[in-house]
C-alpha cells in the first residue's frame, strides 16, 4: 500500500518557543519498497512516522493509506491508531514483560478474534521466519537484545499487515549485533514485500536497507532518491553532507563535455560526472574520501591534483588522511599498510 | 486516542470535584456563615472572633513547633535508615521493610495510647517502675508534652520518609557516586557533596509531606496533646465541635481556612522545590546494583540502633497494649500484675454492641473503600501521566488538592456539605470524605507505577489492533499490579483506622474503630481500649500480608527486576 502525506504540519510549544516539527511535509511513500526517513536527530522524522500511525496528532494536513484517508484536518477524519491496522517495531521494541513469546506475538491475532488453533499456526509460523522457533514459552524479560528485536518484528507481522513502520529499531543493539541484525532484516524485508517506513539517523542503515532514502532536516524532507542517488549525486550541500564524510569545496562550472561536468576549484579544473549546469555556475563540489586514491609516481590520471599530507590518524580499516592542497584540506582514507607517510 | 482521554479526563474532573473541591467550597462559605441551619447567610463574625483570641498565637507556636519538629526527626531518622538497608552491609536487611510497612498496620491512635500508657505522668508503665527502681520522688518522663508530641508523631511519619527516600536512595546510579570516589571524594565526602544533593528532591519531598502529615495529624494531639492542655490547630478545631455546648461549625471553619491556606502554600513551595525534577531522573532501565559500603566496626553499634528502632515502632506498642489488655488496671508488670490478668477486658469488649458496630462499620470503610479508591485512582494516575494536557494537569491540581488540608479539616467542609443531603449520618458520608481525603495516597503509588510503565509498551498495543480498554486491561493493569496492591493496602489500612475525618462525621448508628478507641481513651478505660486495639491490629496485619500475598503472584515487577542481570549477561554472549 502507498502511503500519501499533504501539506501535514506539527509544531510544539517548548519554553516559549516553537519547534516545527513537521513543516508542511509532502511525500509519497511508493507501495511495496522499503523507504527510509533519514536525518539528525530533532528533524521531525519520527514525529512524521508517529503521525502516519497515529500515535501523534498533526495540527494541519492529510494522510493517506492505501485508499483510506487515516487523518484529515480539513475532512475531519481521524482513524484511531487500533484501526490503521499496521505493524511497528518501536525503538525500545515494546516487548510486554508481563507475557512471554507467544502471547507477545500473539497479541494482535488475538485482538482480531481469530480462533485459537489459527492464532497457534500464525505465531508459529511467525516465529519461524524470525527464526525464534520454539521460543514460544520463553518469559519475555528472559531474551537477549536481539531476541527481543525480532519478538518485536514478529509481533508487527504476524498480522499481516500491509504497512510497516520501524522507528530506529537498531539503535539499542551494540554495533556488532546491529550489523547483523540489519542483514537480517534487510533479507525479511525483502522476502515480504511490503511497504516499509523505517526511520533512522544511521546513514548507513539507511543506504544498505532502503529503496528509497528521503533526507529529512529542521521539519522539512529536504531530498527524496535512491540510495545511489543520495550518496552520489544529492541536489542539496546538506544531504551530501549528512549521507557520509564529504570534502565540500565551493567551484564553478567551466565546460559541460559529452558524459562529464568540469568544474574549476581552488584546486584546479575537476572533471565529474555530468550534471546540468549552465557555464560560470557557482557550486559546491562534494568530493568523497573513498574515493580519491594516492600516486607518488609521475603517471597521468584524470583529476589529478599534488598535495601534501599533513596529519594521519589511524582507525582501523585505514588511516583518515588529512591533504593539503594549497590553503584547501582535503580528507582522504589511505590503506592501512599504506607505505606513504606525513609530509609527502 | 485524543477524544476518548479528553471525555476521560472531562468526567473524572467532575467525579474528583465532587470529591475534592465541593467540601473546601462549602467549608469557605461555612466559615462566613453563623452556624449550619443558617447557611450563606454572609457574617464576618467567626473570622473576627478566632483571630482576635489572643490563645490563637499560642496555639499556631504549638502547631509549628510540633509539625517542624516532626518532620526534621522522621526525615533524618529515614535518612539513616534507608542508607543503612541501600548501602551498607549491615544484616538483616528485611528488618527495614517490615519497619516501612508495620505501622501502617498499628494505627496511630493506639500507637499514641501505648505511649500514654508507657510514660504519662502518673501511671505510666515505665515512669512507675523507673520511680521503683531509682527511688525516684516523681516520674521522671512526662509523654503529655510537645517533646513527646514530636517524638511519637516523628516515628509515625517515620514509614511514610522512609518509603519516599529509600526507593530514591535505591534506584540511584551507582556510577555517580563512583565517579565522585574515582576523584578521591571519601565515602562521607561523597555522601554529602554527590549523594544528597542528588536526593535533594526526595528528602525535600519526605519533609513536607511529614510537615503536611502533622498538620492533619489528629490522633498524636487528642491522645498525648490534650491531656497536657497542649493544643494545636487539628485539636483546637475539635474542641470547638465537640466539648462546647452548642458545636461551632462556623468557627471550625474559620480555624480550618488558616490550616488550609499553610497546607495550600506549602504544597505550592514543595511544587517550586520539585519542578525540575526530571533533571534528577537517574534509575536507569539496566540491571545494577549499588557499590555496597563495608561498616567494618561500625557495624555492630549500627546494628544495635536498627534494633532499638524496630522495637520501638513494632514490638513495643504491641505488647504494651496485649499487657493492659490483660490487667483490671494499670500497673508495673511483676506477680501482683500476672496473677490478676484475665480476659475480662476481652469479654467485656466482644459484648459491646457500640464496639461491635464500629468494627463491622471500619471493615465496609476499609475493603469497599479501598477497592473503589484504587480503582478511582487508576483512572486518576493514567490520565495524570499519560494524558499530558492543561485539562489533565488540572485534575492532577484536584486529586492533590485534599493532600494539602487534614481530615478533621475536610471533615467539617463535609458536615457542611452533607448536612444538606440526605448523605448526612450515613456510613456514605464516612465513605465519601474518606475517599476525598486519602484518594492522593492512592495515586501516588500508581503514578510512579505509570511512570515506569514505558509509553512504547502502550504504543504497541494500540498499534497491534487493541482498543482503549482491551490495552488497559491486558497491558497497563497487569503492569500495574504492584502499583494497585499498595495503593489497595494504604487505602485500606488508612480507611480502616481513620479517625480524624470520623470524629467529626462519625454519629450515632456510624462509629468507627478509631472513634471508639479515642472514647475509651477519654474515659480511661485502657483494658478494653487494648483489648480492641489488639483485635484491630489483627485485622490490618491479616489484610495487609494478605493483599501482598495475592499481589506478590502476579507481580512483573518482580520477575522484571531479578531476571535483568540474566537478560544482560546473555547480551553479551550475543
Amino acid at each position: 500500500m502507498e502511503i500519501k502525506i499533504r501539506g501535514l504540519k506539527k509544531h510544539y510549544f517548548s519554553e516559549g518557543k516553537i519547534i516545527k516539527a513537521l513543516d508542511k511535509v509532502d511525500l509519497d511513500i511508493e507501495a511495496n519498497k522499503i523507504f527510509t526517513l533519514l536525518g539528525p536527530s530533532g528533524c521531525g522524522k519520527t514525529t512524521l512516522l508517529r503521525c502516519i500511525v497515529g500515535l501523534e496528532t498533526p495540527d494541519e494536513g492529510e494522510i493517506q493509506i492505501g485508499d483510506t484517508i487515516v487523518w484529515s484536518k480539513e475532512k475531519a477524519i481521524y482513524v484511531p491508531t487500533e484501526k490503521r491496522q499496521l505493524g511497528m517495531v518501536f525503538q525500545t521494541y515494546a516487548i510486554w514483560p508481563h507475557m512471554d513469546v507467544f502471547n507477545n506475538v500473539a497479541y494482535p491475532l488475538q485482538n482480531m478474534k481469530m480462533p485459537k488453533k489459527e492464532i497457534a499456526k500464525r505465531v508459529a509460523k511467525t516465529l519461524k521466519f524470525v527464526q525464534l522457533e520454539g521460543f514460544e514459552k520463553r518469559p519475555s524479560t528472559r531474551l537477549s537484545g536481539g531476541q527481543q528485536q525480532r519478538v518485536a518484528l514478529a509481533r508487527a507481522l504476524v498480522a499481516e499487515p500491509k504497512v510497516i513502520l520501524f522507528d530506529e529499531p537498531l539503535s539499542n543493539l551494540d554495533a556488532k549485533l546491529r550489523e547483523e541484525t540489519r542483514k537480517e532484516l534487510k533479507m525479511f524485508l525483502g522476502e515480504l514485500g511490503i511497504t516499509a517506513v523505517y526511520v533512522t539517523h544511521d546513514r548507513v542503515e539507511a543506504l544498505a536497507l532502503s529503496d528509497t532514502i528521503g533526507v529529512m532536516n529542521a521539519g522539512n524532507i529536504v531530498e527524496i532518491g535512491s540510495p545511489k542517488k543520495i550518496y552520489f549525486d544529492a541536489d542539496h550541500q546538506f544531504v551530501a553532507d549528512f549521507i557520509g564524510r564529504a570534502n565540500l569545496v565551493p567551484a564553478t562550472v567551466v565546460s559541460q563535455g559529452a558524459d562529464s561536468t568540469i568544474v574549476d576549484t581552488s584546486m584546479g579544473q575537476i572533471t565529474c560526472y555530468k550534471r546540468s549546469f549552465n557555464r560560470e555556475d557557482e557550486l559546491v563540489l562534494c568530493l568523497r574520501p573513498e574515493f580519491i586514491a594516492f600516486d607518488k609516481t609521475e603517471k597521468e590520471y584524470v583529476n589529478q591534483i599534488p598535495g601534501t599530507i599533513g596529519q594521519m590518524t589511524f582507525v582501523g580499516e585505514v588511516y583518515e588522511t588529512e591533504v593539503l592542497v594549497g590553503k584547501q584540506i582535503i580528507m582522504t582514507k589511505l590503506d592501512p599498510e599504506t607505505k606513504y607517510k606525513v609530509g609527502d | 486516542m485524543e477524544s476518548r482521554n479528553n471525555k476521560l479526563t472531562y468526567s473524572l474532573i467532575v467525579i474528583v470535584s465532587l470529591l475534592t473541591v465541593a467540601p473546601v467550597i462549602m467549608l469557605i462559605i461555612g466559615s462566613f456563615s453563623n452556624n449550619l441551619h443558617t447557611f450563606g447567610n454572609f457574617t464576618l463574625n467567626k473570622y473576627v472572633s478566632v483571630y482576635t483570641d489572643p490563645m490563637l498565637f499560642s496555639i499556631l507556636g504549638n502547631t509549628a513547633f510540633f509539625v517542624l519538629g516532626a518532620a526534621a526527626f522522621a526525615t533524618i531518622l529515614a535518612l539513616f535508615l534507608a542508607y543503612l538497608n541501600n548501602r551498607t552491609d549491615i544484616p538483616f536487611k528485611f528488618l527495614f521493610k517490615v519497619l516501612s510497612v508495620m505501622p501502617m498496620m498499628i494505627p496511630h491512635v493506639l500507637f499514641g495510647v501505648s505511649w500514654a500508657l508507657l510514660l504519662n505522668p502518673s501511671n505510666g508503665i515505665l515512669n512507675m517502675w523507673l520511680v521503683k527502681l531509682l527511688n525516684l520522688s516523681k516520674a521522671p518522663f512526662n509523654i503529655y508534652t510537645i517533646w513527646g508530641m514530636i517524638v511519637v508523631e516523628g516515628l509515625l511519619d517515620l514509614p511514610v520518609a522512609y518509603l519516599i527516600i529509600s526507593p530514591a536512595m535505591g534506584s540511584f546510579d551507582a556510577s555517580l557516586e563512583e565517579s565522585s570516589r574515582v576523584f578521591k571524594s571519601g565515602p562521607i565526602k561523597t555522601l554529602f557533596k554527590i549523594t544528597l544533593p542528588i536526593l535533594r528532591p526526595a528528602i525535600l519531598a519526605s519533609f513536607i509531606l511529614c510537615i503536611v502529615r502533622g498538620l492533619a495529624s489528629f490522633s498524636v494531639p487528642s491522645v498525648l496533646g490534650m491531656p497536657g492542655r497542649i493544643y494545636v490547630l487539628s485539636t483546637y478545631i475539635y474542641r470547638v465541635v465537640t466539648m462546647s455546648l452548642i458545636a461551632d461549625y462556623g468557627k471550625a471553619a474559620a480555624i480550618g481556612m488558616s490550616i488550609l491556606l499553610i497546607s495550600v502554600g506549602l504544597i505550592y513551595i514543595y511544587r517550586y522545590y520539585t519542578r525540575y525534577s526530571d533533571k534528577f531522573v537517574t534509575v536507569s532501565s539496566r540491571g545494577f546494583k549499588p557499590t555496597v559500603i563495608e561498616l567494618r566496626k561500625a557495624k555492630a553499634p549500627l546494628f544495635i540502633v536498627l534494633l532499638i528502632i524496630s522495637f520501638v515502632l513494632i514490638l513495643l506498642p504491641v505488647l504494651v497494649l496485649l499487657y493492659t489488655s490483660l490487667i483490671p488496671y494499670i500497673m508495673v508488670p511483676g506477680k501482683q500484675a500476672f496473677a490478676s490478668m484475665s480476659l475480662q477486658n476481652w469479654r467485656t469488649v466482644i459484648k459491646d454492641p457500640l464496639s461491635l458496630r464500629s468494627l463491622k462499620n471500619s471493615l465496609f470503610l476499609g475493603v469497599g473503600g479501598a477497592t473503589v479508591g484504587s480503582f478511582l485512582s487508576v483512572l486518576v494516575a493514567y490520565v495524570i501521566v499519560k494524558v499530558k494536557t492543561k485539562a489533565s494537569g488540572f485534575l492532577e491540581s484536584i486529586s492533590f488538592l485534599s493532600f494539602s488540608f487534614p481530615g478533621i479539616v475536610i471533615g467539617i467542609g463535609f458536615m457542611w456539605y452533607f448536612v444538606r443531603t440526605p448523605l448526612y449520618a450515613t456510613i456514605w458520608a464516612l465513605f465519601f470524605s474518606y475517599l476525598a481525603t486519602y484518594l492522593p495516597y492512592g495515586i501516588r503509588p500508581m503514578t510512579s507505577a505509570f511512570i515506569q510503565i514505558h509509553g512504547s509498551l502502550e504504543e504497541s498495543s494500540l498499534v497491534s489492533g487493541a482498543s482503549f480498554g482491551t490495552t488497559m486491561r491486558r497491558i497497563v493493569i497487569p503492569l500495574l499490579v504492584p502499583g494497585i496492591v499498595s495503593s489497595w493496602v494504604l487505602l485500606a489500612t488508612m480507611f480502616f483506622r481513620e479517625l480524624s475525618v470520623s470524629v467529626v462525621l462519625s454519629r450515632p448508628g456510624t462509629e468507627v474503630l478509631a472513634v471508639q478507641i479515642l472514647r475509651f481513651s477519654e474515659d480511661g478505660q485502657w483494658g478494653r481500649l487494648s483489648a480492641l486495639g489488639i483485635i484491630m491490629i489483627v485485622i490490618s496485619t491479616v489484610m495487609v500480608l494478605g493483599v501482598n500475598a495475592i499481589g506478590n503472584r502476579y507481580k512483573p515487577g518482580e520477575v522484571r527486576e531479578k531476571r535483568r542481570p540474566k537478560t544482560i549477561a546473555t547480551n553479551r554472549l550475543d
